[in-house]
């Protein structure tokens, strides 16, 4: 098999990783934004989050990626059975974690202000949260979700470990045998993974920091 | 459910499991702290070559996963160097080059709260630069720097898992060969899940407390 042949099977595992990654991503949107505030002004039930953020960082993706799958999947076939609902379950819930300190240094960094001033025209504390917070909380936070969505392509990488989806890493290692060629495989699956990486942290910083200055923040 | 953990021989697995996974994990935050510290001193003092050539070095290991590295390390280098190395040395070095990419980011964020200022200060009262970095500058960046690194910490611990698909028996690793006999599959993995969380947050539960411990007081206003 010659490079081409295989830089065409790598290519064809790229879609694959990139849904893994963006479908987490936006699990971890939903967790992440509600924690953040949860944790932020409803402080008697802040320790929820906590623990959910302390296991989150404790226990590694593939630790639970085998759980889920191998152990809960026969009882659950049609979700923890499936291993894209699983993947994107596991790495999207740990995603949430991170995603809500995220977002809790972005409160931090609109200030109480905001919240106060919605509040005195009369909006309630959620629809204040809605209409004025979320939208000023997501331009603060570009450059920590640029990382994030970095690491969830890198993290992609663990569902190999389920084997049953042909992302990058999957058919790097499987190259590796079917092909016979050590070289290859590993080299171009890691400077895929850099290209996938690289641009949209950058650019969703320099985004960032652009929109920040244009609303005076 | 869990009789499997009477079985000496699954303890013995799991114990040796957790110790190697102790030691590459402390060899790479520690190498990581080494190096990313020489590496953040020559981002802030080099020439362009020396940045760029530090840009590369960064965007590589920060870029792709550390599973990718580790199958580059293992099975690349030495084919292509068509030598035998050790995979447990390889495997060492992989984790401590790729925390020290990271590390350099933290060390450098670190030391530039705290240098332009006290470099003057340094240099002011007759040291040299290099006086001035290692008495004045390292010893506060490293007291601001410990959260960072714990967090360093926690994810390569996670990384470690990956050990055990290329031939290791770490934590994962020992829960694999138990579950070629034992079918508790269950069970096993969640064994396996609340030692690492045992030791991560134990871990992070010591260096939070060195943190509040070693904090240099009103440090919190020179970070806003």
């Amino acid at each position: 098999m010659d490079v081409w042949q295989e830089l065409i099977i790598l290519l064809e595992g790229v879609p694959l990783t990139l849904s893994i990654s963006i479908v987490s991503f936006l699990i971890g949107i939903v967790v992440g934004l509600p924690f953040a505030f949860i944790r932020v002004y409803e402080k008697e039930i802040g320790f929820v989050v906590d623990a959910y953020e302390k296991i989150f960082r404790g226990i590694p993706e593939i630790v639970l990626l085998l759980l889920f799958y191998f152990g809960l999947g026969p009882y659950f076939p049609s979700t923890f059975g499936n291993a894209f609902f699983t993947a994107a379950f596991v790495l999207g819930l740990r995603s949430g974690a991170n995603q809500s300190q995220i977002y809790r240094g972005a409160i931090r960094g609109v200030g109480d202000e905001q919240m106060i001033a919605g509040m005195s025209i009369g909006l309630s504390k959620w629809r204040a949260i809605w209409h004025i917070m979320i939208p000023q909380v997501f331009t603060f936070s570009t450059s920590g979700l640029g990382s994030e969505y970095a690491l969830l392509i890198k993290d992609s990488a663990y569902v190999y470990v389920i084997g049953g989806l042909a992302e990058l890493m999957k058919r790097a290692i499987e190259l590796k045998y079917s092909a016979a060629d050590v070289v290859t495989p590993f080299v171009i699956s890691a400077l895929l993974y850099i290209l996938l990486t690289f641009p949209i942290a950058f650019w969703l910083d320099r985004w960032g920091n652009r929109r920040k200055k244009k609303i005076g923040l | 459910m869990f009789e499997f953990l009477l079985n000496p021989i699954y303890q013995m697995w799991i114990v040796q499991g957790l110790l190697l996974t102790v030691e590459i994990t402390l060899f790479g935050v520690l190498l990581g702290l080494g190096l990313g510290t020489l590496l953040a001193i020559a981002d802030i003092y080099g020439n362009r070559p020396i940045k760029v050539a530090i840009a590369v070095y960064v965007e590589f290991f920060r870029g792709s996963p550390l599973f990718v590295q580790l199958f580059l390390a293992v099975y690349t280098v030495p084919a292509i160097l068509n030598i035998q190395i050790d995979h447990l040395f390889l495997a060492f070095l992989v984790f401590g080059l790729n925390s020290a990419a990271y590390q350099k980011g933290y060390m450098k964020g670190s030391m530039e709260t705290i240098l332009d200022d006290q470099m003057q200060a340094g240099l002011s009262v007759g040291m040299s630069k290099i006086q001035t970095l290692r008495h004045v500058i390292l010893p506060q960046a490293y007291r601001i720097v410990i959260p960072s690194w714990t967090n360093e910490f926690c994810s390569l611990t996670k990384s470690t898992a990956t050990l055990a698909f290329v031939g290791f028996r770490d934590l994962v690793g020992a829960g694999r060969s138990i579950l070629i006999n034992n079918m508790q599959i269950i069970p096993v993995w969640l064994v396996i899940a609340a030692i690492y969380l045992a030791w991560i947050s134990g871990f992070s539960k010591l260096m939070d407390i060195i943190y509040e411990k070693k904090k240099i007081p009103g440090i919190e206003l020179l970070m806003q």
